[in-house]
């Protein structure tokens, strides 16, 4: 489905900034998530909303090859991915992550900067100042010295997306931001979000909270397994859509990609 | 029967095959339980234990030197323990940093102690099973070698206390959290399984030497686990391998005039990687031959069905796109399946219309429940449609319920 | 992140400087009168294998994956009798050339199984272990056997015996040790980077594969240096314990590399001059041993990360929570009457009774002068001094003002209180988040 924005200039339409393209993903060889075909044409914040194990994360993952693809292709402004890495900003989910490793929140968000510093070269004042500049903007900056295990957990979540900050990014991508995460964090970061939309940049939040996902963002696409719906907040978040995406439908899905896994026919 | 040159090697080959037997059934729990490296760690931290023990006095392989070795892997355990408790250190590099400390302080002990004990730096690498037969004691009036008598006596106890408490060990190794809430006492279970480690590896030792304890101990459970998937069966083909390897290890070191543990352990690998080639589910050939397989049912099935789509639209098939579908349409031609310039037999016919329907049967369900525009459909059927089996088609046709059409107006056959 | 680089470099350019010009003995002769040029070379070169073993184990430590090299280390003996035979030379370098391609012949092995089989990790390591270290065995007790000449030094490989070192086996070792620890110095931004978060480093276009790639070739190639020093059985320990050592005393990354260098370097040494004082012993396990003095040493007594510390700490902690709270009993009880109290009113049992005497000790109350209740029994009466009524009412204004934070927005609170916790109580908390 093209999720146009401006469906009567379909001629002269801009080069959407996000194009995922008949997009399937497989752990192994089991598809996890099948034939996504998704357009994001204009800034915004837009959400990743579906129930757990419904390849919203996988569906990131995919986008920054992280995941190999079996079959599609994403582009990032008309661009491949390798072209466009320099763009994208990205915060992991929390779990990826050794707590206990030899880093303050200052040193962690000035990896953020690593990306346009390129091959054995050390950040220098400039990166500094805008890791700490970033850090400030999350309201973190008297923690900047902290080992990043000494830090609350929304706390830590605010540093990984200062880091996103750092890498000055067009399009960020989020994976689940808000999991795990106080309230107070919670409304800091999205703040920090709307902040960044304000500013002309997409942000994606993959996310898990439907009642939060009807106020946050301003475009949602529902997944479970496939695309089950995407567009406006308001038109897509339906009783219809939500049933479809919420009530089981993918065990066939589920059961058909154990099949491919097993590369054969089940019986 | 010891006195004579042939008679010694039997004893040797007899002793290996004991030893390895008492390793394996150990082995096998440590390998399903994903702890193989606490039998390297375990192999190398009792050497401080035997050497001090029989620094005082004991008797190698005596009941005091096993005790001195089974002290030493719960010290090991209790220290990696401690280390993660007061260091926060991952258990990989606590015990990296344990077993080799100990190892270290084992080697400095037998080497300055080395005058006054039987006991030196190389029986601890090498082994000292070349040296079993000539140490004997009278049993029943036939002299046995003490390293015998200890093994076996190591074997009985390791199958006595495995066999009554083999459900146990089972339990605790697949589900600790749901033995723990049975009522299972987890902790003795482990404890336990830590001092027959230790007690299988003192025997071990004397075979192989300490370093190579883990290749008694793991490998032929690794091997046998690649074969059969009951734990029971697992622990009997371990037994069963690492006798083998032990005989087989002992007559080519003898050959070839070198350490019998060394040749032991590489034929252990060699068995190990026989059972990963040839293993029948997923062993690499079978991969391989799966592989090909399939790759040859997608080329004849894709000839069929372009066969059939050419017959239904009263056209010509489309070429072939690749060298095997090639060979496959020559192949179904030779078989019959595929008559004259476009059609098919009826058994062609029938196994066309199952791909075709499972294609068609793909794309109208994506295209009712996934988010797809119409001519994004046919990539991912013509890719399932050779994944669908008879049950999955079924279901599919019965959550659609409605027509019997595909999204581009085609009528989907009827299941065979 | 650079508090290493100084100490690295000067490191890199004294080795460099050792193994390129004949000048360098000249001054190392001089420095170090009535030792033989040729055992202080050795000792140079054995400390410089220990230091860049510990650099690039810091970075092996750090990536969790402490233990990758003792399955490479282990099959290094295979290489070194199989090159012997090969070439029928016993030179450092070629012995060291069939290592390194056993080491890494054994890794490949490693990734194959992994990827080809079901066999799980750990069985795969002792799988590789088994068939190198068994080939290894065979190889040098059948040389051993057949009295081949001077294939009577290959068991030294075993165990490590520095004192076999030349002085130009000494100068290679330097020279690979620095390369590795410039390597190192160099790509330490990218190792970490992919150390702390690889998904974030795939994420933004580094190439993790090639990069851990890269650190498992440098672990294996130390492995390789070291074998001449520690020897195969026991060259993991060089990579090992250092960098946990280091772990202990730092919160940096270049800290904790320069740290782990330093230590494995001091071990090494220690292990050199031991045996040459000891010749029957082999170099390795003292190298070890002197390492795990350290390590214990660290993990007891670092300041921050360390055992007696943090017990200490977490004792003081307690006492000053428990010293806290008898501060406003002591306040509520001298609320109740005419400003005084006695011990009893205020304490019971022992814990009270420690606290008590930190009040004591602080100054926080103070003794009155006896004087008699009903005219009969002397009573000891106390109150809180001038500081102790301060703190005890700040005490109090505080746990209101949180209180009422807390009914206001919970999260928020939490978190605010969680920044006002001394330094131990977080660190605690960090510790459960680690467990969870």
């Amino acid at each position: 489905m093209t999720d146009s924005a401006t469906p009567s200039a379909a001629g002269d339409r801009p080069v959407p900034l996000v194009e995922f393209h008949d997009v399937t993903v497989a752990y192994g060889r089991r598809p996890v998530l099948w034939n996504v075909d998704l357009v994001i044409d204009a800034p915004c914040l837009f959400g990743i909303i579906g129930p757990n194990g419904a390849g919203k994360s996988t569906l990131l993952k995919a986008a920054l090859g992280l995941v190999p693809l079996v079959g599609g292709t994403v582009r990032f402004a008309g661009e491949p991915l390798a072209r466009a890495r320099h763009t994208i900003g990205y915060v992991p989910q929390r779990e990826s992550v050794d707590w206990d490793f030899p880093v303050s929140a200052f040193d962690v968000v000035l990896m953020g900067t690593y990306g346009r510093l390129g091959w054995f070269r050390r950040p220098g004042p400039a990166e500094r100042a805008s890791a700490r500049d970033c850090l400030a903007r999350v309201g973190l900056a008297d923690v900047a010295d902290r080992q990043i295990g000494r830090l609350s957990g929304g706390q830590q979540q605010r540093v990984f997306l200062a880091r996103a900050l750092a890498q000055e990014a067009a399009i960020y991508l989020l994976d689940e931001p808000m999991a795990g995460v106080d309230a107070r964090s919670q409304e800091q970061i999205f703040d920090v979000l709307a902040s960044l939309r304000a500013a002309g940049r997409l942000v994606v939040v993959v996310h898990h909270d439907l009642r939060t996902a009807a106020e946050w963002f301003d475009r949602v696409a529902l997944i479970d397994m496939r695309l089950v719906a995407a567009g406006p907040t308001a038109t897509v978040l339906t009783p219809d859509n939500l049933r479809r995406t919420y009530s089981g439908q993918v065990e066939l899905l589920r059961e058909v990609g154990l099949a491919v896994a097993e590369r054969g026919r089940t019986s | 029967m010891a006195d004579t040159a042939g008679g010694m090697h039997l004893w040797a080959i007899a002793t290996a095959s004991v030893v390895a037997a008492a390793c394996a059934l150990v082995g096998t729990l440590l390998v399903v339980r994903r702890q193989s490296l606490l039998g390297d760690a375990i192999g190398h931290a009792v050497l401080p234990g035997i050497a001090l023990a029989v620094l005082a006095g004991a008797r190698p392989g005596g009941v005091a030197v096993f005790g001195a070795a089974v002290a030493c892997a719960l010290v090991t355990v209790g220290l990696v323990q401690a280390l993660r408790a007061a260091a926060g250190l991952a258990e990989d590099a606590g015990a990296g940093v344990v077993f080799t400390s100990l190892f270290a302080a084992g080697v400095v002990i037998v080497t300055l102690g080395a005058s006054r004990i039987d006991l030196d730096a190389s029986c601890v690498l090498y082994g000292i099973l070349e040296m079993v037969p000539f140490d004997t004691v009278p049993v029943g009036g036939v002299e046995v070698p003490r390293g015998f008598v200890s093994s076996a006596a190591v074997l009985a106890t390791l199958v006595a206390v495995a066999v009554p408490t083999w459900k146990l060990q089972v339990f605790s190794a697949f589900d600790p959290d749901g033995a723990r809430a049975a009522g299972v006492p987890v902790a003795a279970v482990t404890t336990g399984l830590l001092a027959a480690t230790a007690v299988a590896t003192v025997a071990g030792f004397e075979v192989v030497g300490a370093v190579l304890v883990v290749a008694l101990l793991v490998v032929p459970a690794a091997a046998a686990e690649l074969l059969v998937h009951r734990l029971h069966r697992v622990a009997l083909l371990a037994v069963a391998f690492a006798v083998g390897g032990a005989i087989v290890g002992y007559l080519l070191a003898y050959r070839w005039n070198t350490s019998a543990g060394g040749v032991i352990a590489v034929v252990l690998v060699a068995e190990y990687v026989v059972a990963a080639l040839l293993a029948p589910e997923d062993g690499c050939v079978a991969q391989v031959a799966g592989r090909i397989r399939f790759a040859w049912r997608v080329a004849r099935e894709d000839r069929l069905a372009a066969v059939w789509r050419a017959m239904e639209q009263r056209g010509t098939p489309a070429s072939p796109r690749s060298a095997l579908e090639h060979l496959a349409g020559w192949w179904l031609r030779v078989r019959g399946r595929i008559v004259g310039a476009a059609s098919l037999s009826a058994a062609g016919r029938r196994e066309a219309e199952m791909v075709v329907r499972s294609h068609r049967l793909w794309e109208a369900w994506l295209g009712r429940h996934a988010d797809l525009p119409l001519d994004h459909l046919h990539p991912p059927a013509e890719w399932v449609e050779h994944h669908l089996g008879e049950a999955a088609r079924r279901r599919i046709e019965a959550e659609l319920e409605h027509g019997r059409g595909d999204p581009h107006g085609r009528e989907i056959p009827p299941e065979a | 992140m650079s508090g290493g680089l100084p100490c690295s470099a000067a490191l890199v350019a004294a080795a460099s400087g050792l193994s390129a010009s004949p000048t360098g003995s000249t001054v190392i002769g001089m420095a170090v009168p009535g030792v033989p040029y040729n055992t202080l070379v050795v000792a140079c070169g054995v400390a410089a294998v220990g230091c860049a073993a510990g650099v690039v184990g810091s970075l092996a430590l750090l990536r969790k994956r402490p233990l990758v090299g003792d399955a490479a280390a282990h099959a290094t003996l295979a290489g070194v009798a199989g090159a012997f035979l090969l070439t029928g030379r016993r030179d450092l370098v070629s012995l060291l050339t069939g290592a390194l391609v056993a080491a890494l012949v054994g890794l490949g092995a490693l990734v194959l199984v992994r990827r080809v089989t079901r066999t799980r990790d750990d069985a795969a390591t002792a799988i590789v272990i088994g068939g190198g270290f068994g080939l290894g065995i065979a190889l040098v007790s059948g040389i051993t056997a057949r009295g081949i000449p001077g294939g009577g030094g290959l068991e030294h490989f075993l165990l490590g015996h520095a004192a076999a070192l030349t002085a130009d086996d000494a100068r290679l070792l330097m020279a690979v040790s620095a390369a590795a620890i410039a390597l190192v110095v160099f790509a330490l931004k990218e190792f970490t980077l992919v150390a702390f978060d690889a998904s974030f480093a795939a994420a933004t276009g580094w190439p993790v594969v090639l990069l851990d790639q890269a650190l498992v070739t440098l672990v294996a190639v130390m492995v390789v240096v070291g074998l001449p020093a520690a020897g195969a059985v026991l060259v993991t320990a060089l990579i090992v314990i250092p960098p946990v050592a280091a772990r202990q005393w730092t919160d940096r990354v270049g800290t904790l590399v320069a740290l782990a260098g330093g230590w494995g370097a001091a071990a090494a040494l220690a292990g050199v001059v031991v045996t040459s004082a000891r010749p029957g012993l082999p170099t390795g396990p003292v190298i070890v041993l002197a390492a795990a003095c350290f390590c214990l040493l660290s993990v007891v007594a670092s300041p921050r990360r360390g055992w007696l510390g943090r017990t200490l700490r977490a004792a003081a902690e307690r006492r000053a929570w428990a010293a806290g709270l008898l501060l406003d009993t002591c306040l509520r009880a001298s609320e109740r009457g005419d400003g005084t109290f006695t011990v009893a009113d205020v304490t019971d049992g022992r814990t009270a009774r420690a606290a008590w005497r930190t009040l004591e000790h602080e100054g926080l109350v103070e003794r009155l002068h006896e004087r008699t209740a009903d005219g009969r029994v002397p009573r000891v009466a106390w109150r809180l001094s001038g500081r102790g009524l301060d703190r005890a009412r700040q005490r109090r204004r505080r746990a209101a003002d949180w209180a009422a934070a807390f009914d206001r927005a919970p999260a928020a609170a939490r978190e605010r209180f969680s920044l006002d916790l001394p330094e131990c109580a977080i660190a605690t908390d960090a510790g459960a988040t680690r467990a969870t």
